[in-house]
């Protein structure tokens, strides 16, 4: 009932949008996201920016002549809806191209059907290093963990650190997330001395810690989203913790720091999303998030607003009246596009978009960059 | 393992057992009385924690105050809850409908249809995302006992449910409504004969243990710092399996089992990890359908 009446909600904005140009049909997309269910926190904010891109779209004009309108549909990011949904959207002849899902488990299982019956799909989150492979129609607009755990791995080694702890999520994320981390600190000549992974919905960690802080690592490697994360940060500071934590971009959240208060000062993370940048359309991105929906927006947003953006451009690349299969070709042809989480390129042979990341410290209550 | 980490994740086992022992007290007192499982006792916890967060936010009253505004939410919701889901199916108070096994089951859809109407409601209010607790209501404080650090947390969930416990013996055995609950659940019929108004009975059932729902919901909620329309639910299904092992109508052999659970599922992370903790727990459910297939501590109907 809650997802219907939300589709319906933002048909009935979007037809409003299209009625003046009521003899023309909309250029149509499709957008996978959880909006109910326990991740839907994170599909409410692809689905805010995705508003703002679409209505700002809409109001030059659209393209070619043609307004666009984004259909969602709610995938609670459970593998088997997000394949139901897929099924849907392949069978709408209107959709051209698809957005999302979050997760990577459910952007797979509908990757499948996708990729058999040739339909682009670019996630905003999607970073399973195996998700571009399942077939040639994948794209994402994210830095895999494989870029990611390196990179943490190389910044804490550089900082002399020579035994880590590493907590992650069980499942297909947390482990790709924890094993490429592992990987290169191994390989760099550091020690991993542990390696705990949780269910998701997991709240209370304080058993993990207390066997993490019994093999005494120099530091903890968080593999984990904000939420979690929050709440492992302030149980580590209430058992004294004495490691220091560093985490990746899904950290990057206003979120975070108000959920955790005090025990989040202190954490390094990778971001490749910066809001405090002084970029001229980061700055114009930050304030329009905050007028509309009251508050900062995080990585996630960000994330959501540029793969809409990526989106955008194929469409006026591809004309208005684009095939499928010439939506994939403009998808891939994606170069320099200039948006709020770096400018990213989409690599010729692997897809894979190549993007900037920058290293930051939570003080204060505030994530600072460090230079 | 030295000593000081095997006393730390007795304590660490030992409070998760307590969260899941306070949500079990509730549901197995209405599960004694109407022998049908509540599915939204889980809503009603989540909805206690809501409820004294708004109390938190909008009054930002001493701690002991927030508790006392939470029971009467409690209370109120498990007597809404009655009306809307329970009353409905018990319109005929012949013996056949009485005894109707369908009747019956009809009220586990309709508590699962209230739990799922609430938890969606909660989240198109405050959207599915954890709530920002203020700092200084945060049960997190640390405590050290020696070497084993606990929380204060720890100290106000283990106090309350001990008088909680307390409490329910004292209205069971000592009270004309605790009589009362206890003749409904052993014998509908014959407390209807003996001329107990079984339907104001029920309503106090409720509201008895959705008042012990409701409060557990808002102190797990500041012990572990996550209040979110979700949160009922781990702690409900993980009470459910305390309340089979214990024997369905005995709240005692509930905290014992959830206690257990708790401590199991800390040791099962120690000694293998974290993603085998379910296993323990749902393999102590299968164990006890095995070989007690009434539960623990199921003790023989009382003849009154």
């Amino acid at each position: 009932m809650n997802g219907l009446s939300k589709l319906l909600s933002l048909a009935a904005l979007a037809w409003g949008f299209a009625a003046p140009a009521l003899a023309q049909t909309p250029i149509t997309i499709g957008y996978q996201l959880p909006l109910t269910g326990t991740q839907s926190q994170y599909g409410e904010v692809f689905r805010n920016s995705a508003v703002m891109q679409l209505e700002k779209l809409n109001a030059a004009g659209g393209v070619g002549g043609r307004k666009v309108e984004i259909l969602f549909e709610d995938s609670k990011s459970d593998p088997k809806e997000a394949v139901a949904i897929a099924r849907k959207f392949v069978d709408d002849k209107r959709i051209i191209a698809v957005l999302g899902d979050f997760a990577s488990g459910p952007s797979m299982a509908a990757g499948e059907v996708y990729g058999k019956e040739g339909m682009a799909q670019l996630s905003q989150t999607a970073s399973h290093p195996d998700f571009l492979k399942v077939s040639n129609w994948q794209f994402r607009n994210i830095t895999t963990q494989a870029q990611e755990g390196p990179f943490n791995a190389r910044w804490m080694h550089g900082a002399g650190i020579k035994t880590v702890a590493v907590i992650g999520l069980q499942n297909d994320w947390g482990l790709s997330a924890t094993g490429e981390f592992a990987k290169e600190f191994e390989k760099l000549g550091g020690k991993v001395v542990a390696t705990e992974l949780f269910n998701p919905g997991t709240r209370d960690f304080r058993a993990i810690l207390t066997k993490v802080s019994q093999r005494k690592p120099e530091a903890v490697y968080l593999a984990m989203f904000y939420e979690e994360g929050a709440l492992m940060l302030q149980q580590a500071r209430q058992l004294s913790l004495a490691a220091r934590i560093h985490s990746a971009s899904p950290f990057y959240a206003p979120k975070l720091v108000e959920l955790a208060g005090p025990a989040a000062n202190g954490v390094f993370i990778s971001s490749t999303f910066v809001a405090e940048s002084t970029a001229p359309n980061v700055k114009a991105f930050v304030e329009e998030y905050k007028k509309r929906y009251g508050s900062e927006p995080n990585q996630f947003a960000a994330q959501a607003f540029d793969a809409v953006g990526i989106m955008f451009e194929a469409i006026k690349r591809a004309g208005p009246n684009a095939t499928r299969a010439q939506m994939r070709d403009a998808l891939a042809a994606t170069a320099d596009y200039p948006g709020v989480t770096g400018t990213t390129t989409f690599d010729k042979q692997s897809r894979e978009p190549a993007k900037v990341l920058s290293r930051m410290e939570i003080q204060a209550g505030k994530f600072v960059v460090l230079r | 393992m030295d000593a000081t980490v095997f006393l730390q994740q007795l304590v660490n086992g030992l409070s998760i057992g307590l969260v899941y022992a306070l949500v079990a007290i509730g549901f197995t007192l209405i599960f004694g009385v109407l022998n049908v499982v509540n599915f939204a006792h889980g809503e009603v916890f989540t909805v206690g924690a809501f409820g004294g967060l708004l109390v938190i936010t909008m009054l930002a009253p001493p701690l002991w105050v927030v508790l006392l505004l939470v029971l009467l939410i409690g209370g109120f919701s498990g007597f809404a809850l009655e009306r809307l889901a329970f009353r409905p199916f018990r319109r005929f108070a012949d013996e056949a409908s009485l005894k109707s096994k369908a009747m019956r089951e009809a009220t586990l859809l309709s508590s699962l249809a209230v739990s799922i109407i609430v938890r969606e409601l909660l989240e198109l209010k405050f959207s599915g995302e954890m709530q920002t607790i203020p700092q200084s209501f945060l049960l997190q404080s640390p405590i050290a006992l020696g070497p084993v650090l606990i929380t204060d947390g720890n100290l106000v969930i283990f106090g309350s449910s001990a008088l909680m416990l307390g409490a329910l013996q004292y209205i069971l055995f000592r009270t004309r409504v605790g009589m009362a609950i206890r003749a409904v659940s052993n014998n509908v019929l014959g407390a209807q004969f003996v001329g107990i108004d079984t339907n104001r009975t029920i309503i106090a059932t409720f509201v008895v243990g959705s008042l012990m729902g409701g409060i557990a919901g808002i102190m797990v909620g500041l012990y572990q710092g996550a209040i979110f329309p979700h949160m009922g639910f781990e702690p409900g299904i993980k009470a459910f399996v305390a309340m089979v092992m214990g024997g369905l109508s005995s709240p005692g052999g509930a905290v014992i089992c959830a206690l257990i659970i708790g401590v199991s599922e800390t040791f099962a992370t120690q000694f293998v990890s974290d993603g085998w903790k379910a296993l323990v727990s749902y393999g102590f459910l299968l164990l006890t359908l095995w070989f007690f297939p009434s539960g623990i501590f199921a003790t023989r109907k009382e003849k009154m």
